[in-house]
């Protein structure tokens, strides 16, 4: 179950399926292009329409732009502070990311190199996280942020998304940890170092594809993670990009549309995860896999 | 000898580098759920201190029809998108691997899991606006518009929006899966005379069988937490959407910090979201014993 070599045995499948192709089959085919047709659509016409005045997405949706109107990207990230959401948000990529593997890193590391009752129970309790919904412990927790003044604080923020990440991270770590080879560590001791040292400057080095995948896949969490966002965050100048969106959206609603304006905030999130996929789709897609098939 | 020292030593390294995460998981995320079960059984505004009222909350959300509803809308969204996602994609994957620009596909298909949620439900709400996309279609095509978002309807294309967002993921999941399986098999089956649905019916389906357990379990889990596309799609300016289209996430957020006039029912909401913890609790288990029997090991 373990080992994917799909590439010689899906050619040999698709062999045998080329030869009873019946009419459902190319029905199906036709469903599924459209779905990714419509998929794509949607990309295109939210970053096509960031270009257009508000007048033709209403006028004419799907004609190409009528000019560039650059004005829709500045609208959006000064008047719609979109820009104050942007900086936020990357912020907290980036040392969310950072912060959750540092924790999660030696913590997989110990639990993959060890069995026994206490360790195996450390790690289902780890995953057990996996399965709380956010919801119950947003309650306490909003309670005691508020006790200790960091409700609208990116600081505050901060610390619930490394804690709400922890349990996912540390188990697909630990998986990773345990498919790495011990005779490295062997031959480390044998050389005389420590296993403290064999972790920081064998071990970790070693394992930094499984620690980028375990970044980017908290990265993008974070990115996009609007409910912990709307229960900790209050005030504008800490909004985060997803709260930044949602808050011009829905001023827009209320006091008439610069759909223009709002495409171009829309695009401002979309296409950097757009690039991501396109630099480091596989990596991620394996990161995802990976948990689902040990 | 050297490496049973080290092993020693490395043994002594486990509770410093595990004390870290634990710490600050158990504190942060496990001891506020068993404080969000007390809440559950108070009168707690999230300001000043819990009041016992015993099963109250509970014999409250028993009759609220907000809730009756929330509960009925998760369930359906678990349940309902779940098996219609779960079908899908299976049927996706029967001819993905044979579709020309197969990057492309797999793309365009797995990138709505990658983009915020919230901009999905302003693209959603683009598309069936009274003004919007649709009609406008329907408008070429000759039909009179079609008001899509009222109260009752607008939950609908809620459940099928989540489809749409959510079937790439699946599909990759259980794509894995699915290219675990060694063709032979599939030779076995073909000389043996199996038609399509019969190597997906016995040779796909029971060696793929962990890989959907794992994924089901997946979506029940993370089903229940879905929030900003219902938000974001029938939510008005700082209002919250309408009660029929609440889940229990929405009831967790309306009945505390949500919309215009926030409620501060700590100890209400927090009943709620032990029921929806329940509910999942119940689903996996359930899903686990279904599972578990046919699994095959190859």
């Amino acid at each position: 179950m373990r080992y994917a070599r799909p590439a010689p045995r899906t050619l040999r499948r698709s062999a045998i399926s080329r030869l009873d192709r019946s009419p459902l089959h190319r029905l199906v085919t036709v469903g599924v292009w459209a779905v990714v047709l419509f998929s794509a659509a949607a990309l295109a016409f939210i970053v096509l329409s960031a270009f257009k005045s508000s007048a033709a997405i209403v006028a004419a949706p799907w004609a190409p732009p009528d000019g560039l109107h650059l004005e829709n990207w500045r609208t959006a990230w000064v008047d719609g502070n979109l820009g104050r959401g942007f900086g936020n948000s990357a912020l907290l990529v980036a040392t969310v990311a950072l912060a959750t593997v540092a924790i999660a890193a030696p913590a997989s590391y110990a639990l993959a190199r060890r069995s026994g009752w206490a360790v195996n129970a450390t790690v289902v309790y780890f995953v057990l996280g996996l399965g709380i919904p956010m919801q119950i412990i947003v309650l306490p927790l909003y309670a005691l942020m508020l006790r200790l003044g960091l409700i609208s604080t990116l600081s505050g923020l901060f610390v619930m998304y490394v804690v709400v990440n922890l349990p996912f991270t540390v188990f697909l770590l630990t998986g990773f940890f345990g498919s790495l080879p011990s005779e490295l560590e062997d031959a480390a001791a044998l050389d005389g170092l420590s296993p403290n040292r064999t972790f920081w400057s064998i071990m970790l080095p070693l394992a930094r594809g499984g620690l980028t995948t375990a970044m980017l896949l908290t990265g993008v969490n974070v990115w996009n993670e609007t409910f912990l966002a709307l229960m900790f965050i209050q005030t504008g100048d800490r909004y985060t990009l997803p709260l930044s969106i949602l808050n011009y959206y829905q001023q827009q609603q209320y006091s008439g549309s610069d759909y223009g304006a709002l495409f171009a905030a829309a695009a401002i999130s979309v296409l950097p995860m757009v690039g991501l996929y396109a630099w480091c789709g596989r990596r991620l897609t394996i990161g995802i896999t990976s948990g689902a098939l040990k | 000898m050297a490496t049973s020292a080290f092993a020693r030593k490395r043994r002594q390294l486990t509770i410093p580098y595990v004390i870290g995460a634990l710490v600050l998981y158990t504190a942060l995320f496990i001891a506020p759920s068993a404080y969000s079960v007390y809440a559950s059984l108070t009168d707690w505004n999230g300001i000043d201190s819990p009041r016992w009222v015993g099963l109250r909350n509970y014999v409250t959300l028993w009759s609220d029809p907000v809730f009756q509803r929330s509960i009925l809308n998760t369930a359906t969204i678990t349940l309902g998108v779940g098996v219609t996602l779960f079908v899908l994609s299976f049927v996706v994957i029967l001819v993905i691997r044979e579709l020309r620009f197969a990057r492309f596909v797999r793309g365009a298909l797995f990138l709505p899991h990658l983009v915020s949620t919230i901009v999905l439900a302003i693209f959603w709400g683009a598309l069936f606006r009274y003004d919007g996309l649709v009609n406008g279609l329907l408008d070429v095509l000759g039909v009179g518009p079609v008001t899509w978002m009222g109260p009752d309807s607008a939950f609908a294309l809620v459940l099928l929006g989540l489809v749409w967002i959510h079937l790439g993921y699946y599909v990759t999941i259980l794509l894995a899966g699915v290219d675990a399986i060694p063709a032979h098999f599939y030779e076995a089956a073909f000389l043996d005379g199996a038609g399509p649905w019969q190597r997906f019916r016995h040779v796909t389906l029971p060696l793929a069988w962990d890989v959907v357990g794992v994924a089901a379990i997946l979506w029940t889990i993370s089903s229940v937490k879905i929030f900003e596309f219902i938000l974001a799609f029938s939510g008005g300016q700082g209002a919250l959407p309408h009660v029929n289209q609440w889940n229990t996430a929405l009831f967790v957020y309306g009945k505390t910090l949500g919309g215009t006039a926030a409620a501060f029912t700590f100890g209400y909401a927090a009943a709620g979201a032990v029921v929806t913890l329940a509910f999942v609790a119940v689903l996996v288990i359930v899903v686990r014993r279904l599972m578990r029997r046919e699994s095959i090991q190859f």
